[in-house]
């Protein structure tokens, strides 16, 4: 199949579908609002959620609009095993963080924040690394997510890209700004169910129109070897591996989740994850499809570029109505995670500048709320300018990226072992950070014995992931075996290996780094923890007061 | 893998995801009612 003019939605339908769309979500958002809105229930609802809503919620946030095109770029890079090798991953890693969940909520159930609990925990650096990294990480989703917003809309309508921005922004912006992060979940539920709606129908429609099993059958050979193997060992290298290394990250990192994970009921944790994880795997894998199908097809990405992939597909094998389906999938998906933005970024501001620096832990409830509303405006403007001047973001998007992957150690364990101090957590996390930045922008050449340094450090690495997984499920003997196995056997394999693949070798590097030195400085360490304090520490702000 | 294998790999996932979708819908029924039942609101 060669290039073909995409089908347009005419501007008309695209606005009515817009504006649609938006109205129906802010309508819904009035049902909620509350005229003297509670500051702890704008971050977190009433922390006690139930599992429809929360589930479909961090299903919701967890999807954003790259999602699809990243699995289908997999799917048609890897063939047969790539769109498991981006969707299974990032649904693991829903599942891997719930033991954790529970223990931090277990620790401080009034939390709002995790850069609040680590303030409790640690002291002001390593709550504020938390925090600027989020305020940065989600600046940056806002972003990318209005940008999805501006290329859908240019693409399938006559409608032009900062149009497409625009409407976007404020129409997050006016159904999140009132009641915050209530809102957000509540929204969510509806943005999911049209977005699974949307993919259900989608998906078998393209499947039988570009030629069913026959189709498949007959084009079978044009795969190669490693993209007809469901276990292909180049799909995990270059796509699982990194992914799951990188996503382990966000899961632990991210406050738009841990934000979910303090407003569930507590005893509806577990289920609410493993349902986000089934249903965030089956949606992403299912539309990563889309890739391997035009993979088989033997499409060719307009431009080269394949987030153009399911555009095409979907512009030349779906029927006008199913077009506008596509259209509010990616709506949908690109809002969702926005509003979770957006209440992300107001949380950290109320919570951990205002709250916690500003007021000096005495805050007034009406300047909070005021101060989470005018983070909100302010994000979505500064998210609206990046977007519409098509900032190269990959440098930021890699350092916070890498600031997570350097924190999943240290946070994981400052919530476990009583020794870990401020100085451990903060030298670990800037030591690790220098290490990624070193071999992720090829600052050293990996030759000789630094590159078996750093092979080893990242087979360290390799086992604190295995090791931090086991951990969550199975308890620290289980963890600390499988994690020091994992680092015996990847450690011959690596020396002469791992240097190719830099992507992976620089994540690694980041947790082993981080792991190393948190243990080192904490075994040096007299100090001893009582984690009864963080309960202590993190109280409500208002209660139950409105 | 043979290509009805492959079919099927490839239809399975919006099965899975209509079937969460349910399993939500259906919770989130619940929730309301039990909600109107305490007089509590749900978020």
């Amino acid at each position: 199949m060669q290039d073909s003019e995409l089908f347009q939605l005419s501007g008309l339908t695209a606005v009515l579908l817009l504006v649609g769309f938006y109205v129906t979500t802010f309508l819904m958002s009035l049902t909620i609002r509350q005229k003297n809105e509670n500051v702890d229930g704008y971050m977190v609802s009433n922390n006690a959620i139930g599992f429809g809503l929360s589930a479909a919620s961090m299903i919701a946030t967890w999807i954003w609009a790259a999602s699809f095109y990243a699995s289908a770029s997999a799917g048609f890079r890897y063939g047969i095993s790539g769109p498991i090798h981006y969707g299974l991953w990032g649904a693991l890693m829903i599942l891997f963080i719930y033991p954790f969940g529970r223990r931090f909520r277990q620790l401080a159930p009034k939390a709002h924040t995790l850069a609040e609990v680590m303030h409790a925990r640690h002291g002001k650096s390593s709550q504020l690394i938390m925090a600027v990294s989020n305020l940065v990480g989600s600046c940056i989703s806002l972003m990318v997510n209005f940008t999805a917003a501006g290329a859908l809309v240019s693409i399938l309508s006559p409608l032009s890209f900062v149009q497409g921005v625009v409407i976007a922004a404020v129409g997050v912006l006016s159904y999140t700004i009132w009641s915050g992060f209530r809102a957000s979940v509540m929204t969510d539920f509806a943005q999911l169910a049209a977005m699974i709606i949307s993919a259900v129908v989608i998906i078998p429609i393209i499947f039988f129109n570009v030629g069913g099993t026959e189709m498949l059958a007959a084009n079978m050979s044009t795969l190669t070897v490693q993209q007809a193997d469901f276990f292909s060992s180049e799909a995990f290298l270059r796509q699982g591996a990194p992914y799951l290394v990188a996503v382990l990250a966000y899961a632990i990192g991210n406050q738009t989740i841990a934000q979910r994970l303090f407003a569930v009921r507590e005893d509806l944790i577990k289920p609410t994850f493993i349902s986000a994880t089934i249903g965030y795997g089956a949606i992403v894998i299912g539309l990563g499809m889309l890739g391997l199908l035009a993979l088989f097809i033997g499409l060719e990405p307009a431009g080269g570029n394949l987030n153009n992939i399911i555009p095409q597909m979907a512009s030349a094998y779906l029927p006008p109505f199913a077009i506008g389906l596509f259209f509010i999938l990616v709506v949908g998906s690109l809002s969702s995670t926005a509003d979770s933005d957006l209440s992300a970024l107001s949380a950290i501001v109320m919570t951990d500048i205002y709250g916690k620096n500003l007021a000096r832990g005495r805050p007034d409830p009406a300047r909070m709320l005021f101060w989470g509303r005018m983070t909100m405006v302010i994000a979505t403007t500064v998210g609206v300018i990046f977007a519409s001047l098509r900032m190269d973001i990959l440098v930021m998007l890699v350092f916070v990226g890498a600031l997570w992957g350097a924190i999943v150690f240290p946070v994981i364990m400052s919530f476990y072992w009583d020794r870990i101090s401020n100085k451990a957590f903060t030298s670990a996390v800037i030591s690790a950070v220098a290490a990624f930045a070193l071999l992720r922008f090829e600052l050293v050449s990996l030759q000789g014995p630094l590159a078996v340094l750093f092979e080893l450090l990242a087979s360290v690495g390799g086992g604190i992931v295995v090791g931090l997984m086991a951990f969550g499920f199975f308890g620290k003997t289980t963890g600390m075996v499988l994690g020091a196995l994992t680092m015996a056997v990847l450690a011959p394999f690596s020396v002469g290996f791992l240097r190719d693949y830099v992507v992976l070798i620089s994540s690694l590097t980041a947790y082993g780094v981080s792991a190393i030195v948190c243990v080192a400085v904490s075994l040096r360490s007299s100090e001893r923890f009582d984690f009864d304090l963080l309960n202590e520490r993190v109280v409500a702000f208002q209660g139950e007061q409105t | 893998m043979s290509a009805l294998g492959l079919s099927a790999y490839i239809l399975i996932w919006p099965v899975i995801s209509a079937a969460v979708l349910a399993m939500l819908i259906v919770a989130l029924i619940r929730d309301m009612r039990e909600a109107r039942r305490k007089g509590e609101e749900m978020i």
